[in-house]
């Protein structure tokens, strides 16, 4: 509330209203009052496309062009998609053989990273890892945010039988051990090294401990005044969940999307370095495995063998979880208002600009 | 507030999930394609064994008779489970609970001190950004938290072994106890214990960056808490206020997390005793999948799953003994 | 309980100040500007005085009681200068003392109690940890100490035993409160700052506070300054009051002075926008306009954009303080040497105090004259006036409750065995007919289930046992029917509305004010298209006065103010053309001035859309203001039954049942014409009892004066109270023939 809003309130209004009152209106479906009173209100499409800019494309992007660690996250994250799709067409796949054995990084264009023993490029070998690896992470990510969010939503707002069942089987998920969970399961199930299997399955035990959180969230959110009023003017239950419950949940979600991700990659990388997941090409977690069993870790002038693949999976960490904490703000009314044009002049808020910055960082949560 | 009929209420559920996870195990054995029974008829007989004399050693290790009526079997593994009856490791020959006992200690002592440890360091470290928050101390310790938080364990685990170990020679590269030492209560075996241990405590401290960012959230909320500035004013130490007024409240939401972390360290034991040759429960599981050897597997599953569960009903049932105003409503503590 | 008679003005030795307060001033560095949030501010606080500090939110009161002891919040800067004259020794330079001095000062010297008692406390700690570290942190004998921390919850009316061992969140907002005043009190300070103790409370709950500071501060020989934004409740309690406007002292003068020769404009628009009991209704008229941001305080007299008596000068010259007693001679407050004014005349100047009375205004002497505190005023007062006619009350009612109950049970069913569910009875068999264009305004302490039983009324709660109908139909059969075809779920669900309190969390935070104000168009009037929809809310949101309505269309919530929520949200639920509104205290979040305008505004729009209203309010004052306007009733809730209904003059003026007159004397009211009020308080117990195990018999007899034995064990039912229409209240004491007269009294030995 700041003062510009109240100056506006024109003080003779009071009774300039008392003058337009009409007589009363008739019951019935349509409304014959001051309010009927059409006012020449003309939207055309082009304003209504502008808005719809304004608030999903320039709101956001201006958002994130203030954060830096929305830049640096952004920029880390685009780089690994960049290298994931467009990379894999610019970058020849290695083979056996294809340079000499060990050969140290930064020397020549050739290895610009160096090679493993068997003389294989692991500059090509970790940027054709990073398709599988984020085909995992998107498979993973959605899976969790999903599940946790359908199950957590529809257990906190249903109530009832529904909610004790649903909790329950939530709290058999959240009690798993994830990797043993995952190993066993991969041991069990065909799936082939087939990404988006294998990030579904590495999600399998987490999406539990959203689902927690967000049925207890949506149970305080469906006592809240709003929702009540939209009860109250018959709106169904799946659009007041959609509308008013779940925009309210957004950072919590892209939070958890960014944890769960994380998470993708770290057991990924793990379970491949353990040997234990089938695969059929090589990624991070190969490489760190070959780099292993190949004894890099004592063997001289073989630990870029090591630092490659883990900067890999620590760049893209860093890159997620900066995102994530940014992209919370993106979702909260009083940030964007702030950034959209139309109010960016007349915004007086009363606090700097940094207050309201609550987001505090939930890589744990969950 | 805390209810009987809450903390019945909290158990029960806590022993379902066991039920669930023991039935789950019979369902992955038994039922799944590629079932542990099948794989393990299929490999007995490959070793030039009759199909009886295979069916009869699978009843043997995994406590679990081929023949018998599905629901008659399940009764009976779920029975035996909860006896305490595993089966027998294919590969050890020994019952999977003697294996499981022995290793067990080796992974909870690890276990303790990296969580102890990453805690107070991440409990440290998030009150120190909150009290100077937005200086520069809280910048360099906000962006070493995000790095710590992007580590995984086993990444700073095989630093730790190649520098630590193999190019400074500072400790030993695996093992859990030092050769040529006596075990028991002299100076120089858990002096060797606490040798073997430290790369592993060491490596699994990145969890304390994690930590370190929730305290921070925690600590800078009581901070701007109306009764903190009334604690002040009532003049009270600087001492009482930082421990009885802020630490305790901002640490409270913390010690779920804290109970949670466990399960997921337990998780992570497999990889961290693996790279360090560790000889505990997670390597000792990590094995027996290499070595396909079910009943182990199992049972290393199932008890890595009670413990997980004994936690957070630990967790559950004492939050109210910390938190006074938790109890029968808030089941949602964690 | 008893309350000292009103409070006497028995002259506290004058000129003996105990805190006196020179331009004090607290600044803050912001993005848009320096903001000065306390402005030049001086003050004598005499010994022994209750001095009351009334201001609106953000005029900067909060900013005084801060400053008093030297604890402005960072990044504020205080300057000026605060001396605080112990009764014996040398006098302290407060912003002079050093960072241990100063803890040694606070709390020894002066102590202060919070509005926030609900979180004032420490959540993980028991009460009397709080007690215990005060003392040792300064060095006081911890046993003398807490001895007396028993003594102080006694006199406040509470199990010292039970309070001290209890965790903050096991006690109610009102132990809460008193508990804070004990704390505040364990090392026997001087003076007493108390900012808005009371406002998160009932007004039961209030007063009876009220009374006990006067009792304490007798006891406890205190000096307190008294800050609030309810200048009848202060009114009542307050040896001199000051009145800020702006983050300055506007007026400043012995309470009686204030509320009978008011002279400053804004004092008297204050007076006149605060509903009471006692004036007319047709006086009270909304302050126009809004008060000044901190960063940009008008120029000269800060009242001057709202002020009907401004002119070129107020523009220019910022008025001193003008001594109202001695005209056009500008003195200062701490000038009190020279009150030898003789008694020239006496109808302007009753006493010889209105010397200390100055108002910062330029026309003070024509203020009274301007702004007359009973202009249209029949003066043959108060019951000569009479309601608004009413609805007819023959006709079908619109809603009718048989016999409502609402039980919740408390958690604990699966697998409890061992205890016995509590049940709240929140709401417990209320009968009540709602008419066409008719107005129920439901008063009662918190948590006497008045805003369930609201809910239950428009179909957003099912009650667990009796009826709601509506136009003679079900409403639950109706749901779970599924209609039959001459009306449907749907047609009740449009035709029953809430409005809530917050409206901060009455409109969803991320969706902006037009898009909030299509719902209901959508829902129910598919054959709109956007362009329709949008001129719609257009013209309605410049018919409450939020022009131009096309920037406001595309706000979100948090850029508007409170008040202009609250428009959005009451607009939001007559776009679906409701026959019933609930209208949940939907003015008590709003500030004093703001609230007349937003009941005219609400009966207005009810003549236009021709709805009726069921208001909850814990205010007397609003209730009556409501009922009295649209010719509505006033039904009275304690502990889940309705006690008491009719028609405001009956409610105010002649009420039947015990409870309704203990809330009618809970009404602050301010006295314009002398001669004090207040008296002995009509309640044995302050607090309301334990929902969950109501009392036996009738529900009040546990806190009523009037109980006998008979009141135990039998319930009363409603009859009829007077000879007035409507009328109606349980309570024996109606009915000349009951054996209650015969029945022996138990307040006698009671508490």
């Amino acid at each position: 509330m700041t003062a510009s809003d109240r100056d506006r309130t024109d003080p003779g209004r009071a009774e300039k209203s008392h003058e337009s009152a009409v007589s009363a209106i008739p019951d019935g479906g349509t409304v014959n009052s001051p309010f009927e009173v059409v006012s020449e209100y003309e939207e055309t499409r082009r304003d209504r496309l502008r808005k719809l800019y304004d608030t999903y494309v320039y709101a956001p992007i201006s958002i994130i062009k203030r954060d830096w660690r929305a830049q640096i996250g952004f920029t880390i994250v685009l780089f690994y998609v960049f290298m994931g799709t467009i990379g894999v067409y610019l970058i020849e796949p290695t083979y056996v053989t294809e340079g000499p054995a060990l050969a140290q990084p930064f020397e020549t264009w050739e290895y610009p990273l160096g090679t493993d023993d068997m003389g294989r490029d692991l500059f090509a070998s970790v940027v054709h890892s990073t398709s599988e690896m984020l085909k995992m992470i998107l498979a993973g990510g959605l899976f969790t945010v999903t599940l946790g969010t359908v199950v957590g939503g529809i257990a906190g707002y249903k109530g009832g039988v529904v909610d004790t069942v649903l909790s329950s089987i939530t709290d058999v998920f959240i009690n798993l051990p994830g990797l043993p969970t995952v190993m066993v399961l991969a041991l069990m199930l065909p799936i082939h090294g087939n990404p988006y299997l294998i990030g579904v399955l590495l999600t399998i035990a987490s999406w539990g401990g959203l689902a927690r959180a967000i049925r207890s969230q949506v149970l305080t959110l469906r006592q809240e005044p709003f929702t009540e009023a939209a009860r109250s003017m018959g709106v169904p239950s799946h659009q007041i969940v959609f509308r008013d419950i779940v925009p309210h949940l957004m950072p919590f979600v892209i939070i958890n999307l960014t944890n769960a991700a994380r998470r993708v990659i770290f057991s990924a990388a793990g379970l491949y370095f353990l040997g234990v997941l089938p695969f059929s090409n090589h990624n991070w977690g190969v490489t760190l495995d070959l780099a292993y069993s190949g004894g890099a870790h004592y063997r001289t002038g073989a630990l870029h063998w090591f630092l490659v693949p883990m900067v890999a999976i620590v760049g893209i960490s860093i890159g997620l979880i900066l995102l994530g904490q940014s992209l919370d703000r993106v979702f909260n009314p009083r940030v964007r208002a702030r950034h959209e044009k139309k109010f960016a002049e007349s915004q007086l808020e009363e606090v700097d600009p940094d207050s309201d910055d609550d987001s505090e960082p939930m890589i744990g949560a969950a | 507030m805390v209810t009987i009929g809450w903390r019945l209420r909290r158990l029960a559920q806590a022993l379902f999930t066991v039920w669930a996870v023991i039935t789950l195990s019979f369902a992955m054995i038994r039922l799944m394609p590629g079932n542990a029974m099948g794989a393990m008829m299929v490999r007995f007989e490959q070793q030039g064994m009759s199909p009886a004399r295979a069916r009869e050693l699978v009843e043997l290790r995994l406590s679990l008779d081929p023949d018998k009526p599905i629901h008659t079997a399940y009764v009976e593994y779920v029975l035996n489970t909860l006896q305490g009856d595993l089966g027998t490791s294919v590969f050890h020959n020994e019952p999977v609970v003697d294996l499981l006992a022995a290793a067990l200690p080796w992974t909870l002592f690890v276990l303790s001190w990296s969580i102890f440890i990453s805690f107070f360091i991440g409990i440290a470290a998030g009150a120190l950004m909150a009290y100077w928050e937005g200086g520069k101390l809280d910048v360099g310790l906000t962006s070493w938290a995000v790095l710590m938080g992007s580590i995984p364990f086993y990444v700073l685990a095989i630093l730790l072994l190649i520098f630590a170990s193999y190019r400074w020679g500072i400790f030993p590269s695996g093992g859990r106890q030092p050769t040529g030492v006596e075990a028991g209560f002299n100076i120089t075996y858990i002096r060797g214990i606490l040798y073997h241990a430290t790369l592993p405590v060491l490596s699994m401290l990145v969890a304390s960056g994690v930590a370190s960012l929730g305290m921070r959230g925690n600590s800078i909320r009581v901070l701007g808490s109306d009764y903190l500035r009334v604690a002040r004013l009532r003049g009270l130490s600087d001492y009482t206020i930082s421990t009885q007024y802020v630490a305790r409240n901002a640490v409270l939401p913390m010690y779920t997390t804290l109970l949670i972390s466990i399960g997921e360290m337990f998780g992570g034991s497999i990889v961290l005793e693996y790279v360090f040759n560790y000889r505990g429960l997670g390597l000792l599981l990590y094995e027996a999948f290499n070595q396909r050897d079910y009943p182990l597997m199992m049972g290393g599953f199932v008890l890595i799953t009670i413990a997980v569960v004994i936690a957070l009903l630990i967790a559950d049932m004492t939050y109210s003994w910390v938190d006074p105003r938790a109890g029968g409503q808030n089941s949602d503590s964690y | 309980m008893t309350t000292s008679q009103s409070t006497s003005l028995d002259d506290p030795t004058a000129a003996d100040p105990v805190v006196e307060i020179r331009n004090a001033t607290v600044r803050f560095g912001m993005e848009r500007g320096e903001s000065r949030v306390l402005d030049d501010v001086s003050l004598d606080l005499e010994r022994n005085e209750i001095f009351g500090v009334v201001g609106e939110s953000g005029s900067g009161k909060s900013m005084l009681a801060s400053a008093m002891l030297d604890a402005v919040v960072e990044p504020g800067i205080l300057d000026g200068s605060i001396t605080y004259r112990p009764e014996a020794g040398d006098p302290i330079d407060v912003l002079g003392l050093t960072t241990n001095e100063l803890r040694t000062f606070r709390w020894e010297e002066i102590a202060m109690v919070f509005q926030g008692a609900m979180s004032s406390f420490n959540p993980v700690r028991k009460i009397d940890t709080h007690f215990v570290e005060t003392l040792s942190a300064h060095d006081y004998d911890v046993d003398e100490g807490m001895e007396r921390a028993r003594g102080l919850i006694s006199d406040l009316y509470m199990d010292p035993e039970r309070v001290l061992d209890s965790y903050p969140h096991e006690l109610s907002g009102g132990m809460k409160q008193r508990t804070l005043i004990a704390l505040s009190l364990i090392l026997e300070p001087d003076v007493l700052v108390m900012d808005e103790p009371t406002a998160a409370l009932d007004l039961l709950m209030q007063r009876s506070i009220v009374s006990l500071i006067e009792e304490i501060k007798e006891e406890y020989d205190l000096t307190i300054l008294f800050i609030t934004h309810d200048l009848p409740l202060v009114a009542d309690l307050a040896d001199r009051i000051a009145v800020m406007y702006a983050f300055e002292f506007v007026e400043l003068g012995p309470t009686e002075e204030i509320l009978q020769h008011a002279s400053h404009p804004y004092t008297r628009l204050l007076l006149k926008s605060t509903p009471n009991l006692a004036s007319p209704i047709e006086a009270m008229r909304p302050i126009e306009g809004s008060a000044p941001d901190p960063v940009n305080v008008p120029s000269g007299c800060s009242f001057h954009l709202r002020c009907p008596l401004a002119d070129e000068q107020c523009v220019e010259v910022d008025p001193e303080a003008y001594s109202v007693s001695d005209s056009s001679v500008s003195v200062t407050g701490s000038d009190s040497d020279s009150d030898l004014s003789p008694d020239s005349d006496a109808t302007s100047i009753p006493n010889s105090d209105a010397g200390d009375h100055v108002a910062n205004c330029h026309y003070w002497e024509d203020a009274p004259e301007t702004i007359p505190m009973t202009e249209e005023w029949d003066v043959e007062g108060i019951d000569a006036i009479d309601s608004a006619p009413g609805p007819s009350r023959t006709a079908d009612p619109l809603v009718s409750m048989e016999d409502v109950e609402v039980h919740f049970e408390t958690e604990g069913s699966f697998l409890d065995f061992f205890s016995e569910p509590d049940t709240v009875q929140a709401v417990d068999g209320i009968s009540l007919d709602i008419y066409e264009n008719d107005v129920v305004v439901l008063v009662g302490e918190s948590g006497c289930g008045k805003t369930t039983f609201g809910k239950t009324a428009v179909g957003l709660q099912e009650p667990t046992d009796g009826a709601v109908k509506y136009r003679g139909q079900d409403i639950w059969d109706l749901k779970r029917s599924g209609g039959d075809g001459t009306m449907s779920f749907d047609t009740v669900r449009r035709a029953l509305q809430i409005v809530h309190q917050d409206p901060g969390s009455a409109l969803n935070a991320h969706r902006r004010v037009g898009t909030s104000l299509e719902v209901p168009l959508k829902r129910w009037n598919p054959e709109l298209d956007g362009n329709d929809r949008k001129s719609r809310i257009v013209s309605l949101l410049e018919h409450v006065g939020m022009s131009p309505a096309e920037d406001y269309i595309d706000r979100y919530p948090h850029q508007l103010s409170g008040g202009e929520q609250q428009r959005v949200a009451l607009i939001r639920a007559m776009l679906m053309n409701p026959d019933l509104i609930l209208a949940d205290e939907p003015v008590s979040a709003l500030d004093v001035s703001l609230r007349v305008e937003m009941m005219d505004l609400m009966i207005e729009l009810q003549e236009q859309f021709d709805t009726s209203y069921l208001f909850v309010s814990h205010d007397l004052s609003n209730a009556r203001y409501i009922a009295e306007k649209t010719g509505g009733r006033i039904g009275v809730v304690y502990l889940g039954e309705l006690v008491e209904i009719g028609r405001p003059e009956e409610i105010i003026h002649d009420p039947q049942h015990p409870y309704t007159q203990a809330l009618r004397w809970a009404t602050p009211e301010p006295d314009f014409e002398g001669g004090g009020m207040g008296g002995e308080s009509p309640i044995r117990e302050i607090d309301v009892p334990d929902p969950t195990d109501p009392p036996s018999g009738c529900r009040y007899h546990t806190r009523c004066p009037e109980a006998r034995e008979v009141c135990t064990r039998e319930h009363p039912e409603p009859n009829e109270a007077s000879a007035a229409a409507y009328h109606e209240a349980a309570c024996f004491r109606t009915d000349d023939h009951h054996e209650y007269w015969n029945s022996p009294s138990i307040t006698d030995g009671g508490d």
